[in-house]
């Protein structure tokens, strides 16, 4: 059932920003054969000093509100997550922090791999039978923001 | 002012004699004769009660009477005096008279209180409590009047008397009664006394329906749809069941669906059992005219070895009543089979239950039900009507094919569907139900759930439904499951494990052994196996034996009660009944670049009687509850079209249409004239309805005749264009009458939508490099404009218009196309509010005056005439002030922009943060603008609302 990952749909963009915000498009494959539909990436439980970046809100509204749980929500350290597109934003909220702050913020940056799922929802129906998913990888990244322990 | 007067006297005359009669002109000469006295002398008889028509008679030539003032020629006697008189008839018509004085003299001549007799300074507060504070003159009439009153007011009260007190009324048994003599119209569904004491309820195609609460919960709903879990009470959808050959069943469906609009009931994955699909159902062999209406469908999983497949298809109610016969004359099912006896079981009239009887023994070992029976032998039997109360009980709900061997069935109300919408819709089906216990009981019992314990397999197929509602446990969010998942179940009674305070269901994923996370990925990617999509819901017979054995909410308390350990929970004993459910996935959105799976969720089904029971406990893990109104908001924020609402090409669509039409003039009609929108000056020419069969016609002249000057693409050529057309079309109308025109159509062909679709975006943006395929093969031109319209004559296409800049779109919005300013304008500066239509001109409205004014100057000659006609100020005029008469106009080239559709549906959708508009476009007009827009702006339109001259900047989007 599950296809290898098809090279060909490197080309497409990414528009799975995040764990919280993705979208699901109607994506022509082969256009006789299949309709792809994403499906949500898999969510966790999810903390206060959790931020999960998307593409959709803007940029300025996601650093003020990371910089609002580290100033005035009491929290030592926050954890920035980005999934495909959204890493390069993830990235640069985290950079951006971290300037803002005259070096008092530290950054650990991990990166991990997640598990995603399409279908493949056949044409015409009658013929192709079953409908397939497969599951196809892509980047996440996991930036820890903090300041350290005076010691 | 003189019709008051007329009625004044009228009243006065009524009280007369019939031999007096006041002095007017034409009777003077039989009462001449009658009297055989002198007219004067009537005539101080006449005078005698203060004459109103007196001043009336000034103005007659021939005076009789008092007149006022001086008048020239003497005004008053009448000098002429008879020669004789005749004692007797002169005596007796002075008699009557005489007496005739005195009556009147004697009442009252005001119409109500005899505190009105008296002069303003003379009148005290609370006199008519207090009789002694009027003048004693008039205490006798005031008292015999109090009295009176008091004796109309205990007869007016002693009227609901009659019926019995209030403890009576509110008595069990009686007030069932009362219920069910209250649902013999409209079919309450098992939650109705729930959701009467809770929201706004309505009576639509014959149930009692909550529209919403009566708390404010918009946003709070919304947040529940997105976030949290809302729950809606679907069962007055209507269940229809097919049974037969599945090839055979296969060939009568088939007649009623197109391949070319999406899967239909013979794809492979809805044939297995294993998904929920959904199809427009259309007349047999008329794609692509003549729609009924959507439907959701499920096959019944396969048994092995046997041949026979069962399907349900679930409609609307206001579809039903097309459905059902055109399901009828495709399956050739027209033989009627009597109604067996059960269903008769749960009647109200019915007897005491007589599955009851054969097995008196264990009758008795039960307390309740030996309650019961005894309760049935005493008084008249109140049992809550279930299923459908409407219906009579004769009526046939089974039809029969000879032919075939189809059968037909008519599930009405006997299954209920409780809908959850929103990521967390299973955490809550997690804690709410709990998969069944076995009961390895070696007796014999009348429950069905013991007989299966003894069946290995029964059991290992519990046992494996069971695991998998274990591991979905696990999973954060609906979205992540296979879209249209199927599940089968067996749960406790759920009422067993309500908490006793309401907690609120949160997904409980970090306790997962490393086994689990395996098992819910070959979930997730393979979907429920296919054996664990069975559910003894199927089985009727299973139904029924469910339906019957309910414990009711009263022997719960007792049990309960009797409890050890008091508020202990009670253990699920084999006495208690197990449920068997249908858990149905609901895809959320599907369509469209954003907001992916929005509003997933689950269906629940249940037999029926249970409805309650698995009510409560869903609300207690704090749910929001929602009605009508919500599931309009959800499919609108799925984008997609709602049932009867975005179905106009339906007959149930445009039955509603009729309907919002009338009441939307209805509520047009109530304000002040003063207060009301002149449609006619925002040059909107249909408010409250839209014209599509009008639309596509106009369109598709204009399309025809335009095709050799469309290079032109000169907006005002078009318009003087469509002018000339417009003649002709209404010249048309009225030939084309008798002949039957073609109807417009939805677009509903999927690779006609995705290749529109692609059209409609900007070649640049992202969508276009994504759908290489069809879009790459075939750019927009002219060649492949006039083949697509080619096909698609008369149709217009489902649309969602997101604005760009602020402002709210209303249902009937027009949408129109941009000229070649406005989007140089919008081009320049894309947050730009958007072009003006000037305003228009009422010309009705000086016609509606000088109506008006003819109809004044009209009145007064005709009440001198005839005083009581005159009253009525409405004449039949089909003018409304504001809005166009019938026949319309042009629809397309009436405003500055060209029409291209209207809205259905708008509002400010809290899910994308912009208004968003859902509507109907006309696809040669669609084509015509596209063709003519530069492809950077490709599918940017204008709306703009009923009541607004502001046109603004929208995005078209065409999602498949």
């Amino acid at each position: 059932m599950t296809e290898p990952r098809n090279p060909g749909m490197s080309s497409v963009p990414q528009s799975n920003p995040s764990h919280t915000e993705s979208s699901s498009q109607a994506v022509e494959m082969d256009p006789v054969e299949y309709t792809l539909r994403k499906r949500l990436p898999r969510k966790l439980p999810k903390r206060r000093n959790d931020v999960y970046v998307n593409m959709k809100t803007d940029f300025r509204a996601q650093l003020a509100r990371c910089q609002k749980l580290l100033d005035g929500g009491g929290h030592r350290e926050i954890c920035v997550h980005g999934l495909g597109l959204a890493i390069n934003r993830a990235i640069n909220i985290a950079l951006q922090l971290q300037a803002s702050s005259q070096g008092a913020l530290q950054l650990a940056a991990n990166t991990s791999t997640v598990e995603l799922i399409d279908d493949l929802e056949p044409e015409d129906p009658d013929e192709a039978g079953e409908p397939m998913t497969r599951t196809r990888n892509n980047s996440a990244i996991h930036i820890k923001v903090f300041y350290p322990d005076p010691q | 002012m003189s019709a008051a007067k007329a009625k004044r006297r009228e009243k006065k005359m009524r009280n007369q004699p019939a031999n007096v009669q006041y002095p007017s002109p034409p009777q003077v000469e039989s009462r001449a004769e009658n009297g055989g006295g002198g007219e004067g002398l009537h005539l101080t008889g006449g005078q005698s009660d203060a004459d109103p028509s007196s001043k009336k008679e000034g103005s007659a030539p021939v005076r009789h009477g008092w007149v006022r003032g001086y008048h020239k020629d003497g005004g008053g006697y009448n000098t002429e005096m008879p020669n004789h008189i005749t004692a007797g008839a002169f005596a007796r018509a002075r008699a009557a008279e005489v007496s005739a004085m005195l009556k009147a003299a004697t009442k009252t001549t005001c119409s109500s209180h005899v505190f009105q007799v008296l002069p303003k300074h003379m009148r005290r507060r609370a006199m008519s409590h207090n009789t002694k504070r009027l003048p004693r003159r008039l205490r006798d009439v005031a008292n015999r009047m109090k009295e009176k009153n008091l004796l109309a007011g205990l007869k007016k009260r002693k009227e609901p008397v009659k019926s019995k007190s209030r403890k009576a009324r509110r008595r069990h048994g009686n007030l069932l009664l009362e219920f069910n003599r209250r649902q013999r119209k409209n079919i309450w569904l098992e939650t109705h006394i729930w959701h009467a004491k809770r929201f706004h309820m309505v009576k639509k195609w014959g149930y009692c329906l909550g529209v919403r609460p009566t708390y404010k919960c918009y946003r709070p709903c919304y947040r529940a749809m997105s976030s949290h879990c809302l729950l809606q009470d679907l069962s007055y959808y209507c269940c229809i069941e097919l049974k037969g050959e599945e090839d055979k069943l296969l060939a009568a469906l088939t007649q009623l669906t197109c391949k070319e609009a999406g899967p239909t009931f013979s794809a492979a994955m809805f044939l297995s059992g294993a998904r929920q699909g959904s199809v427009t159902v259309y007349r047999a062999g008329r794609y692509p005219s003549d729609p009924l209406g959507p439907v959701t469908f499920l096959w019944r999983p396969q048994t092995p070895g046997l041949t026979h497949r069962q399907l349900w298809i679930w409609a609307h109610p206001a579809l039903k009543q097309d459905l059902l016969p055109e399901l009828q004359s495709a399956c050739q099912c027209s033989e009627a089979v009597a109604p067996p006896v059960e269903p008769e079981v749960s009647r109200a009239e019915a007897d005491p239950t007589p599955r009851a009887e054969p097995n008196p023994d264990n009758e008795l070992k039960a307390g309740a039900k030996r309650k019961r029976r005894c309760k049935d032998g005493s008084e008249p039997p109140a049992k809550r009507i279930l299923g459908d109360g409407t219906r009579l009980p004769t009526s046939p709900v089974t039809w029969r094919s000879s032919s075939t061997g189809l059968v037909i069935n008519d599930l009405t109300m006997e299954i209920i569907r409780y809908r959850l919408i929103g990521p967390q819709s299973h955490s809550v089906l997690a804690e709410t139900l709990e998969a069944a216990t076995v009961c390895d009981e070696l007796k014999f019992s009348p429950l069905w759930w013991p007989e299966h314990c003894k069946d290995q397999s029964n059991m290992n197929l519990h046992q494996q439904q069971t695991d998998v509602f274990n591991v979905l446990k696990g999973i954060y969010s609906t979205g992540e499951l296979p879209p249209g998942t199927v599940l089968g179940l067996t749960v406790d009674d759920p009422r067993l494990t309500l908490p006793r305070q309401k907690v609120k269901a949160v997904p409980c994923v970090n306790q997962d052994p490393v086994g689990d996370e395996e098992k819910r990925n070959q979930l997730m990617l393979q979907g429920v196996p296919l054996q664990c999509c069975q559910s003894f819901l199927w089985e009727r017979s299973v139904r029924d034996n469910v339906t019957d054995n309910k414990i009711s909410e009263q022997e719960l308390n007792r049990m309960r009660s009797e409890l050890l350990v008091p508020g202990s929970r009670l253990g699920p004993g084999p006495q208690q009944g197990r449920v068997p459910v249908l858990l149905v996935h609901q895809p959320g959105k599907q369509v469209g670049d954003e907001l992916g799976s929005w509003g997933a969720g689950w269906d629940l089904l249940l037999p029926k009687g249970w409805g309650m029971a698995f009510w409560v406990p869903l609300v207690y893990r704090e749910v929001r509850v929602s009605g009508l109104h919500m599931s309009l908001k959800h499919s609108q924020n799925k984008a997609a079209p709602h049932f009867p609402h975005d179905y106009p090409d339906c007959p149930a669509g445009s039955r509603f249409q009729e309907e919002q039409e009338a009441e939307f003039l209805d509520t047009f009609r109530r304000r002040p004239p003063a207060k009301r929108t002149n449609y006619i000056k925002h040059g909107c020419l249909a408010p409250f309805r839209c014209p599509w069969q009008q639309l596509a016609e106009e369109w598709e002249l204009l399309v025809t005749d335009g095709g050799a000057d469309r290079k032109g693409g000169v907006q005002t050529q078009m318009t003087r264009k469509s002018h000339e057309v417009i003649e002709e079309v209404t010249s048309q109308q009225n030939v084309a009458a008798a002949s039957p025109p073609s109807c417009f159509t939805v677009l509903r062909n999927r690779r006609s939508l995705r290749l529109l679709s692609s059209w409609c975006r900007p070649p640049t943006c992202r969508g276009q490099r994504r759908g290489r395929g069809a879009a790459a093969a075939l750019p927009l031109s002219d060649s492949a404009v006039t083949s697509f319209h080619a096909t698609h004559k008369m149709s217009v296409v489902w649309v969602r218009l997101t604005l760009l800049s602020k402002g709210k779109p209303e249902a009937h919005a027009m949408v129109c196309a941009p000229t070649a300013e406005d989007l140089k304008l919008f081009g320049k500066s894309p947050e730009n509010c958007g072009p003006q239509e000037p305003p228009h001109k009422d010309h009705y409205k000086s016609r509606i005056n000088r109506k008006k004014k003819s109809f004044k100057t009209a009145t007064p000659s005709q009440e001198s005439d005839d005083p009581t006609a005159s009253t009525d100020p409405h004449s039949p005029s089909d003018l409304l002030q504001g809005l166009w008469p019938d026949p319309l106009p042009s629809v397309v080239s009436h405003c500055s922009r060209v029409t291209l559709g209207w809205v259905t549906q708008g509002d400010f959708s809290l899910a994308v943060g912009r208004g968003e508009a859902l509507g109907f476009v006309s696809v040669s007009g669609l084509l015509h603008t596209l063709l003519k827009q530069p492809p950077e702006l490709r599918g940017t339109l204008l709306l703009r609302n009923p009541t607004s001259l502001h046109y603004r900047f929208v995005r078209l989007n065409i999602d498949v």
